[in-house]
C-alpha cells in the first residue's frame, strides 16, 4: 500500500502566508465602499492582526481620517479587511501609503535605537571587565 | 549606571529603548513613546515571521531504536540549527534547483549504533553537517551546554542503530514552531494596572493576592484615591526575548523589524505607489525572495541591517542609514502618533 502523503502534512504549507500570483491573487486590493463617502475597504492577503491592527490604530491618529477599522473574519482565513474613510481632503488609498511610509520610518528608528543601546551597553561590560570589576 | 540617554538622543520623538539586562541568550529592554499596536506588531512578528533553519525532511535508513521514525524526525526538527545570516539561504520554493542544493538547504547526516552493554545517548552533536551550503555556521546543531553535547536526539541499548540523513530548510514559524527564533517573548506594560485592561479575580483583596511584578519598579504606583484616567494609554512595554539559541537576541529583534518593513513596503508597491522602488521588486512573492531580500533593501529601502550590526552611528548625526535619506523623506520623527 503506498502512503505517499501523511495525514497531517497540509495541502498548502504556504498557505497562511504566500500569496499565489499564480491563481491572480494580489497582496492588497481596494474596493471602494458605496454606503458612505471618500471611504474604501483594503483587502489584504494572507496577511493577519500584525498588520491590521497595526494600520487600523496609526490611520485613527491620522487627523484626515473620519474612520477606520480591521476585521480578520474568521481565524482560519488568513485574509485582514480594512474599513477606511478620509475627510475627502486626501484618498483612502493615498492616506494609507502615507502611514505605510511611517510607520516603515519609525520601525527603522526602533532599529537604530536599539543598535545604538545595545553597543553601549556592550561597550560598558567591556569597559568594567579591563577595570577589573570595579 | 546611568545614563542621560535624552542628551544624546538626536531622536528623542520617536520610538526610545531602554535595555535592562541582556546576555548570549536573552535581552530585557523597555520600549516607549509607542503605541500599543506598534510595540505588540513587533512581539508578534519576533514569534512567528523570523526566518531560521531547521530540519525539515528526513530520510531514515536504519532505525532499531525504540522510537518510531516520525517520533525521531520530530524530535530532529526541533533542535536549533545556527541561523545566523539567514539571508544566505534562499527558501527552497524561490531557488532555481529542482528540489534542494547548497543555497537552499544545509544536509545533515546521523549515523549511531550501540555495541557496550551502557545505554548509549545520541545527541545533537552527533549530526554531520555536510559542506556544501553557503557558509560554515549555517545549520550548525545549536550546543550551549559545557560538555558540547547539544540536545538529546534518542537512546541506544546494545545492538540497536539509527541511521538518517536530513534535510534542513529556511522557513518561519507561521508555518511550524520549530522554525521559531525565540522561545519565548515577555510582554508586559502597565503593571500596577491603572489603565484597567486587567480585571483581576481575587478572594478577598486583589493587592494582597496578585503580587506585583519586578516591571512594578519602572513606573509610579497609583496614588491614594487617584481618580481614574479615562485618556490614558498605554505607552511604555517591557519585552523579554529569549533566544532558542540559532539567532542571537539583539538580531531576533533587528529581523522582526526587518519583516514588518517588508510586510510595509510590499502594501505600498501593491497600492501602486513606486518611488523608492525598484521596478526590479516584483511584489511580495514571499517573506523574502529568491534575491535575499536584496530587490528592495538596496533601493530606496537602506535599512542599517545589511551590514549586521556594523555601523551604528550613534555618535553624531551620522546616521547615514536612517530613514531619512531615503525617497521617503520622513524623518521618523514625523510620524504624529
Ligand atoms: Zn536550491
Amino acid at each position: 500500500m503506498s502512503n505517499n502523503k501523511h495525514f497531517n502534512e497540509p495541502d498548502d504549507p504556504f498557505e497562511l502566508f504566500l500569496v499565489n500570483e499564480g491563481d491572480g491573487e494580489k497582496k492588497i486590493t481596494e474596493k471602494p465602499f458605496a454606503g458612505t463617502s471618500n471611504t474604501s475597504d483594503f483587502i489584504l492577503l494572507k496577511e493577519d492582526h500584525t498588520l491590521g491592527n497595526l494600520l487600523a490604530e496609526h490611520l485613527k491618529q491620522e487627523p484626515r481620517v473620519l474612520m477606520a477599522g480591521y476585521k480578520v473574519g474568521h481565524p482560519n482565513v488568513p485574509e485582514v479587511l480594512i474599513r477606511l474613510q478620509t475627510d475627502g481632503t486626501i484618498s483612502p488609498r493615498e492616506i494609507l501609503i502615507d502611514v505605510c511610509k511611517q510607520l516603515i520610518a519609525s520601525y527603522g528608528q526602533l532599529g537604530r535605537e536599539f543598535t545604538r543601546e545595545y553597543e553601549l551597553r556592550r561597550m560598558v561590560a567591556a569597559g568594567e571587565q579591563e577595570n577589573g570589576g570595579r | 549606571m546611568e545614563y542621560d540617554t535624552m542628551m544624546m538622543d538626536g531622536e528623542s520623538l520617536g520610538p526610545s529603548v531602554k535595555i535592562s539586562a541582556a546576555d548570549d541568550a536573552y535581552v530585557n529592554f523597555q520600549l516607549s513613546n509607542v503605541d500599543l499596536s506598534f510595540a505588540n506588531s513587533l512581539r508578534r512578528v519576533m514569534l512567528a515571521e523570523v526566518p531560521t533553519v531547521a530540519i525539515d525532511l528526513v530520510e531514515v535508513e536504519i532505525n532499531t531504536s525504540v522510537l518510531a521514525d516520525e517520533f525521531v524526525a520530530h524530535r530532529l526538527g526541533l533542535i536549533p540549527l545556527d541561523s545566523r545570516e539567514i539571508d544566505q539561504l534562499n527558501y527552497t520554493r524561490d531557488c532555481d534547483c529542482d528540489q534542494s542544493c547548497g543555497k537552499c538547504t544545509v544536509v545533515l547526516t546521523l549515523h549511531a549504533k550501540c555495541t557496550g552493554d551502557d545505554v548509549m545517548k545520541v545527541y545533537a552533536r552527533d549530526l554531520i553537517v555536510g559542506i556544501d551550503r553557503p557558509n560554515n555556521h549555517i545549520g550548525n546543531p545549536v550546543i550551549t551546554d559545557p560538555d558540547g553535547l547539544g540536545s538529546l536526539i534518542c537512546k541506544l541499548r546494545k545492538g540497536q542503530e539509527i541511521k538518517l540523513s536530513c534535510i534542513a530548510k529556511k522557513g518561519i514559524a507561521k508555518e511550524h514552531a520549530k522554525w521559531s527564533p525565540t522561545s519565548a517573548v515577555g510582554f508586559e506594560y502597565d503593571p500596577h494596572n491603572k489603565l484597567h485592561h486587567l480585571d483581576l479575580w481575587y478572594e478577598a483583596d486583589a493587592a494582597e493576592e496578585w503580587p506585583a511584578s519586578k516591571n512594578a519598579n519602572f513606573e509610579e504606583p497609583p496614588a491614594e484615591g487617584e481618580p481614574f484616567d479615562y485618556d490614558a494609554v498605554p505607552s511604555k512595554f517591557y519585552f523579554e526575548v529569549e533566544s532558542a539559541g540559532n539567532i542571537e537576541p539583539d538580531n531576533i529583534i533587528h529581523e522582526g523589524i526587518k519583516e514588518i518593513q517588508k510586510k510595509l513596503a510590499g502594501l505600498i508597491h501593491g497600492l501602486g505607489e513606486n518611488d523608492g522602488m525598484d521596478a526590479g521588486y516584483d511584489g511580495p512573492r514571499s517573506p523574502d525572495g529568491m534575491d535575499g531580500g536584496a530587490g528592495w533593501q538596496d533601493q530606496g529601502f537602506t535599512t542599517p541591517y545589511g551590514n549586521t550590526g556594523g555601523t551604528t552611528a550613534w555618535g553624531g548625526g551620522g546616521a547615514a542609514t536612517a530613514y531619512g535619506t531615503t525617497p521617503y523623506g520622513n524623518s521618523g520623527s514625523g510620524g504624529g502618533w
